[in-house]
């Protein structure tokens, strides 16, 4: 497997039941050269296609995994890029406490779902949220360095925080848009296929 | 107006009501509790007009330094404590505008403690510990708020190398209170144009000169000595609407550490048992404040050496029932009207409450075959599904599914929003899983253990997410009616009246003749109703139980929403009228 063909399949990996634009637009790639990888992938059995969604065959998905060390060995060499994920996980715990706080909210204690009915509660996450962006980006240049397609999630985690703070906040954690944590969480999952590394939770 | 100290100073004193404009809101609210008569400390504000003159110059106004001494003095006064001096007077600096805005500076506290006015403190309540960490407490939050620096865990940290810490990044921590003191101020005052104040007025139109006041307050101390502590009450209970005060007690401590969980605090009983003077007085503050605002109020307290201080009140948050009993109760207690009621009671919380639950008795002699902790409330039953693929296509098929996963990966969300209820071996309240879904309200149990999952594969049950258990079969669940619930029925009388549309139930006979958005295409989404509305009068289905729908549908002129549940409907359009 060629090295455009594994990175579409990595790609299909981290979304899974995605497109070939959704894919494209992860990869931050022309989403026809994506649709044309993976229709020859349908062909070699390695992905089936479902309406207009793609999906990885158990053995397509041993191939991508396979090939990873093949692939992302640079990645995985590389002393900053290696630093900066764990930097990233120093930060993801607190973006996945940040989006609780932002679904939840304590009420004598007890934690209840926020209705979102306090402004200033609110206000105050979304404060913390560019606080964290703010660190965020030095995180993603470093891995750009070695992966230059990481860049692409700065405009896309950009572009999410841009709408919460214009009031938009289903951007924040919406699973069906390309919210700040839809893109977060992707991120971390094309990281941890990169790196090799299992989720904890 | 409460005491001009200078043209750009006002101390509060509870003589009269300063205008929100020029003090901002947090001390208006101080002003307020003083103007009751309750005990709060002593503060002093400075005023918008100052911030104006910053704004337009770029420096404070050239008396300002002057009047700031003389504010000191009049705390200094109130207090029979002294700024720098041998019974140290310490305060807190915080930013407040007329309207509240993110972006602003948070507060500094226990400003004016250096080595000397820490070692007159630990003098004072003979206790090194509680002056040490006061001063390590004012050195991280003025590090990091007035001067932007980092500093690694300073849990142990000698006050001594934190100062060293931070001058290396930069500017150091000044000794001289006065000096803290002033260029506190001046954060405070560039705070106004940081870049996500600047944006939240430009997006909100709220215009650039009207300027933040700044609040110096004296800092009170719960950790002073055994006759201290800190607190919440509220003056009902937020999570049953109970009318009752609720709160919490934490005898020898600040109030961060209440907020941080590292403490367990005690219920207020505790302090009825150990000083019911000050639980008696605080009641009847509580009871003050509720009827000044006519609404439930949550109070922060400290107890100084005996004495009671209030730090802030503000309107309880609650949880849906305690909405709903809270409006109820203080209709008939004839301390607000209908309307008001209305407007405190979110359709999302009424949604919540008629959320399909347990039957009664349900779980009687049922097996528990896991359990974890609740992540999104709720409950969901089917069979159990190990993969996101297999949950997917099976739901697709007209199945209930529960998707079962050790833990969950962005490649698992179309499972999830495939299921009925996902459950998960590993992680906790902030992981995927349990973030995910939330974000999808579909009931969720995390950490249920590694191993407890995977061999429930195919196995019908219910996961009962208000709970954290996962019961054995399909157990009985009941979908709660309004009309069964006598605060829900009440509401929705009002409701009826003040709604611009009538909403009727599904079993109505005029439901027959509704034009039904379940049925065509695009008509469950909310950004698509606008079109598929055009002159449609009687509505059903689709995204018009929403929120959105229901705003989009009062735009579009339709009369008549056909719905399940009345109530949430009725009080979408009630809000909705009004642009909330």
């Amino acid at each position: 497997m060629n090295e455009q063909t594994h990175l579409s399949l990595h790609g299909l990996a981290v979304k899974n039941h995605a497109t070939a634009h959704a894919v494209a637009a992860l990869l931050g790639l022309d989403a026809v050269i994506v649709a044309e990888h993976l229709t020859a992938a349908v062909q070699s059995g390695r992905c089936v296609e479902m309406g207009d969604r793609y999906l990885l065959t158990p053995a397509g998905r041993m191939i991508v995994e396979a090939n990873y060390s093949r692939y992302f060995a640079s990645a995985r060499a590389d002393q900053s890029f290696n630093a900066a994920h764990g930097r990233f996980e120093i930060i993801n715990d607190e973006l996945k406490q940040l989006i609780t706080d932002w679904q939840t909210i304590k009420v004598g204690g007890t934690p209840l779902a926020n209705d979102h009915s306090d402004g200033a509660y609110d206000e105050k996450i979304v404060a913390r949220l560019a606080r964290l962006h703010d660190k965020t980006l030095p995180i993603l240049a470093a891995f750009a360095i070695v992966l230059p397609r990481f860049a692409h999630y700065m405009t896309k985690l950009q572009a999410a925080l841009t709408r919460v703070e214009d009031g938009e906040s289903a951007w924040l954690s919406e699973v069906a848009i390309a919210s700040y944590h839809s893109v977060w969480f992707e991120l971390h999952e094309d990281l941890l296929r990169v790196l090799g590394r299992t989720r904890t939770q | 107006m409460a005491i001009t100290l200078g043209r750009y100073l006002v101390a509060l004193d509870g003589s009269a009501l300063p205008s929100r404009e020029l003090i901002g809101g947090k001390a208006w609210s101080v002003a307020r509790m003083l103007s009751l008569g309750l005990p709060v400390p002593p503060a002093v504000v400075i005023t918008t007009d100052a911030c104006r003159v910053y704004l337009d110059t770029g420096c404070v106004p050239d008396t300002l330094a002057v009047e700031i001494d003389s504010a000191i003095a009049w705390l200094e006064q109130a207090t029979t404590r002294q700024f720098g001096g041998a019974q140290p007077l310490l305060v807190s600096v915080r930013s407040g505008a007329a309207v509240s805005m993110p972006g602003m500076m948070d507060t500094v506290l226990n400003l004016g403690i250096n080595d000397v006015t820490e070692a007159a403190l630990a003098a004072e309540a003979n206790n090194p510990a509680f002056a040490c960490d006061t001063h390590r407490r004012f050195l991280e939050l003025y590090a990091s708020i007035v001067l932007k620096a980092t500093l690694v865990d300073t849990s142990n940290a000698e006050p001594t190398a934190m100062r060293a810490e931070i001058a290396a990044q930069g500017a150091a921590v000044p000794v001289e209170p006065r000096a803290q003191l002033l260029a506190a101020v001046n954060a405070v005052f560039d705070s106004w144009n940081s870049r996500r104040a600047r944006r939240y007025r430009q997006h909100h139109g709220i215009a650039d000169s009207l300027g933040t006041a700044v609040t110096v307050q004296a800092m009170v101390f719960g950790n002073l000595d055994a006759l201290s502590g800190t607190g919440v009450l509220f003056s009902r209970n937020p999570l049953t609407g109970e009318r009752a005060p609720y709160g919490e007690y934490l005898h020898r401590a600040q109030g961060e550490d209440v907020v941080s969980g590292k403490f367990t605090p005690e219920p207020l009983s505790v302090l009825a048992a150990s000083a019911p003077a000050i639980h008696s007085q605080l009641l009847a503050a509580a009871a003050t404040l509720e009827q000044e605002n006519a609404d439930v109020q949550d109070i922060e307290f400290t107890v100084q050496h005996g004495a009671l201080y209030l730090l802030q009140t503000r309107a309880a948050k609650r949880a849906p029932q305690a909405a709903v009993r809270f409006a109820v109760d203080m209709v008939e207690e004839g301390r607000i009207d209908t309307n008001t009621a209305l407007s405190r009671v979110q359709a999302e919380q009424i949604r919540t409450l008629l959320k399909p639950r347990l039957a009664a008795g349900a779980t009687d002699g049922a097996t528990v075959l896991a359990q974890g902790e609740p992540a999104c409330q709720g409950v969901g039953s089917g069979v159990v599904v190990n993969d996101s693929d297999s949950a997917e296509q099976r739901a697709a098929a007209g199945e209930a599914v529960v998707l079962a996963r050790a833990t969950t990966s962005p490649e698992d969300v179309h499972g999830m929003i495939a299921a009925h209820a996902v459950i998960t071996e590993q992680g906790g309240a902030t992981s995927h899983a349990a973030v995910v879904s939330r974000a999808l309200g579909v009931p969720c149990i995390v950490g249920c253990g590694a191993g407890t999952l995977a061999a429930l594969a195919g196995a019908r049950v219910t996961v009962d997410a208000n709970s954290g258990h996962i019961y054995a079969g399909l157990l009985a669940v009941v979908t709660p009616d309004e009309l069964d619930d006598p605060g829900l029925a009440k509401l929705t009388s009002w409701a009826v009246a003040a709604s611009p549309i009538t909403v009727v139930r599904d079993n109505d006979p005029a439901a027959a003749a509704a034009f039904d958005l379940g049925e065509v295409e695009g008509g469950e989404d909310p950004a698509r109703l606008p079109a598929l509305l055009i002159g449609k009068t009687c509505v059903r289905g689709g995204a018009i139980e929403s929120d959105a729908g229901v705003a989009a549908a009062l735009v579009a002129g339709v009369t008549t929403i056909v719905a399940r549940h009345p109530l949430p409907v009725l009080l979408a359009a009630i809000h909705g009228q009004f642009g909330r």
